[in-house]
């Protein structure tokens, strides 16, 4: 057979037209160069998408978490609250059911909780994540982790520790799960407390090993600690002495605030009912409650000194000014002014120290609504104080141009507006210091505390003497403290139950400050409902406030003022003084 | 000339092994670094976790009622307390 060449086949003969192969060229042609095109465009333009995903293989970005500041009390010696790391649990529903019934209830024993609680929580395969417990201590997690159950994992977290409990629970308030503040100084003081997450991008090995940094490392910045102004030594007394008093007289709720008349910090700052911080399931009803901030009541009779240093400061009256109370009923207005007992023919000090009514409304009348407008919101009535702590409540002092007369006589012995414990605490430093007003903190003070002059230095001891008698022998004696000289007011004022005034419900009070030779702490103690018979701020809450006293003057090292009878001093030159 | 050449790529292969034990030894002390970092955060983490053991046993709650009905001790009370009225004593409290 002829060989016959591949060019010479006669398949081949037919002449093609020329367009055909120029066309087939021609495709080649786009195809390559479409094909270039790409290859640049990827490399050369749009390079950004690749470059990450391949860097995604070996790159990992760690967030390096920052710590919650800690919350010391103001010696700097105690924890009041500090993050510990903890764990989450945290199951993928569908790969859990790889699990054996064993492994499940060994879990569920390791997180105490019912086996049909971990089962209800992964029944949903279709989700794809699942926490199953928070909040789980490092080492059940890591025992947790040693069991290898399928489909179960673990995520880092803080968890928040508060050391004192319902001891300090209203000032410091809590935070959520996630570590963020949600009440108290917590909130108040979130920003400085939670610190600045830090990342770094580094290289992974195929076992998870870092091996480099592939750019600089930005460092987390923790929290940073915080000084509350409040001295936990203070604190545990305070809160002893209004437990007690609280159960003695079968009282709803109580309240105390303990200040530091130089500084103006709050040493002190009780509310009962408390709940445990540490407890989630505890965070909720009357005792979150922050009592002595956020709520508000009429006053009554601890209001009292304020008018009369009004008066007094604005010479309308003098210490010995005489008043005829009459019988103990007062016709004022259409309307009738009482008091608890007859008292007749009163000079000022008497009127304050026997808490007339009567008397009050007879020195009201001789000042206008306007200037006791002006001082009572002087005195931050109706403003929220600036202690920097949210819900702080700013009471309600209406405007004086819509006063009538029996208001402004009510107003004078503290009925018809409404004031904060803590507002009433800070409105007596007036009286503890020479007619200033000091400012309030929560937290440790570093520098000098700002004042505002109110009334004048002469008024400020006047009302001391009046206030040091109204706490005397002849007053509220139950106020009284072994080696120290007190003064003080007490109040027992209605509460309004559906738009009336109770003749059952009573809220007692005593506000007052110690040692009266040199003021160094204001007291306020509010005892809500009392229910075991007495109901006198001079009985109810005066005792507390005099153990209260007691308890602070010892620990702050403050030398008694007043004689006692054993009591040995001994001076820098040896003598000895009986 | 080949000379000059084969002085070269010795001193290319010396400084081209001297590239990987350095890269090599970086990464070993990169490790190192990290494992000390680790250590410390965790010596930091027991700081707290000691510093609030130390709280709970302080707490003022416990301490009174240990004083009281452990010990049997009563409250100081100043008739029964001596002040020591020292210059200095004046000045720390005045402060």
């Amino acid at each position: 057979m002829k060989r016959i060449p591949f060019f010479n086949s006669p398949v081949l003969d037919r002449q093609m037209p020329m367009w055909r192969g120029k066309l087939v060229f021609l495709l080649l042609m786009v195809g390559f160069g479409a094909l270039l095109a790409k290859a640049l465009y990827l490399q050369g333009m749009d390079d950004e998408f690749l470059q990450a995903q391949g860097e995604r293989r070996y790159e990992r970005t760690l967030v390096l978490p920052a710590t919650r500041g800690k919350i010391f009390d103001r010696s700097g010696s105690v924890v009041l609250a500090s993050s510990v790391p903890a764990r989450a649990i945290w199951a993928i529903p569908d790969d859990t059911r790889a699990a054996t019934p064993g492994q499940l209830s060994e879990l569920a024993r390791l997180l105490d909780m019912p086996v049909s609680d971990i089962q209800a929580r992964v029944a949903d395969t279709k989700r794809t994540f699942v926490y199953i417990k928070r909040q789980v201590s490092p080492e059940i997690a890591e025992q947790i982790r040693k069991l290898n159950i399928p489909g179960f994992h673990q995520q880092a977290e803080m968890r928040r520790f508060y050391p004192e409990g319902g001891l300090m629970a209203h000032v410091l308030g809590f935070t959520n799960i996630d570590d963020e503040g949600v009440e108290g100084v917590e909130l108040a003081f979130n920003d400085a407390l939670s610190g600045q997450p830090g990342s770094r991008r580094v290289i992974k090995d195929r076992l998870g090993r870092v091996i480099e940094d592939v750019q600089a490392v930005v460092p987390p910045v923790d929290g940073r600690d915080l000084h509350v102004s409040i001295d936990a030594g203070l604190q545990y007394d305070t809160y002893t002495a209004l437990k007690h008093a609280m159960q003695e007289n079968k009282a709803n709720a109580a309240a105390a605030v303990v200040l530091d008349v130089r500084s103006g910090e709050i040493l002190a700052l009780v509310n009962l009912p408390s709940y445990d911080p540490n407890d989630r399931s505890d965070r909720r009803g009357a005792g979150l409650r922050n009592r002595a901030m956020v709520d508000t009541f009429e006053p009554g009779s601890i209001m009292k000194p304020f008018t009369v240093a009004l008066a007094l400061d604005s010479g309308k009256v003098k210490v010995d000014t005489m008043f005829d109370t009459g019988n103990g009923q007062y016709r004022f207005h259409g309307n009738t002014i009482s008091d608890v007992s007859r008292n007749g023919r009163l000079n000022v000090a008497d009127i304050v120290r026997r808490s007339s009514n009567i008397g009050m409304a007879m020195i009201s009348e001789r000042l206008t609504a306007r200037e006791m407008w002006t001082t009572f919101s002087e005195l931050g009535f109706g403003r929220a104080p600036e202690a920097n702590f949210p819900g702080v409540a700013a009471g309600r002092l209406r405007p004086w141009e819509r006063w009538r007369p029996i208001e402004q006589a009510t107003m004078a012995y503290g009925y018809g507006l409404s004031v904060s414990l803590l507002q009433m605490a800070q409105a007596y430093t007036v009286f503890a210091r020479d007619g200033d007003m000091v400012s309030l903190s929560l937290v440790r003070r570093s520098g000098a505390a700002t004042s505002k002059q109110i009334f004048s230095p002469e008024v400020a001891r006047q009302v001391r003497a009046i206030l040091e008698a109204a706490a005397g022998p002849d007053g509220a004696k139950l106020a009284q403290v072994k080696g120290y000289r007190v003064a003080g007011k007490s109040g027992t004022a209605r509460k309004i139950v559906n738009g009336k005034y109770s003749k059952s419900d009573y809220r007692s009070s005593f506000v007052g400050f110690a040692p009266v030779s040199d003021p160094r702490i204001v007291v306020a103690v509010s005892i809500d409902e009392p229910r075991a018979g007495a109901y006198y701020g001079g009985r109810v809450a005066a005792p507390v406030f005099a153990d209260i006293v007691a308890s602070s003057l010892r620990r702050l090292g403050v030398q008694p003022d007043a004689p006692l009878e054993s009591l040995v001093a001994v001076g820098p030159n040896g003598e000895t003084a009986r | 000339m080949i000379r000059l050449c084969i002085v070269f790529s010795v001193l290319l292969m010396l400084s081209a092994l001297s590239l990987v034990t350095a890269r090599y030894q970086s990464r070993q002390l990169f490790v190192a670094a990290e494992r000390l970092e680790d250590r410390s955060r965790e010596l930091d983490i027991e700081w707290r976790r000691l510093q609030l053991e130390r709280a709970e046993l302080a707490r003022h709650a416990r301490i009174d009622q240990i004083a009281r009905r452990d010990l049997g001790m009563v409250t100081a009370t100043p008739d029964r307390t001596l002040y020591l009225d020292t210059p200095h004593a004046a000045q720390g409290e005045r402060r």
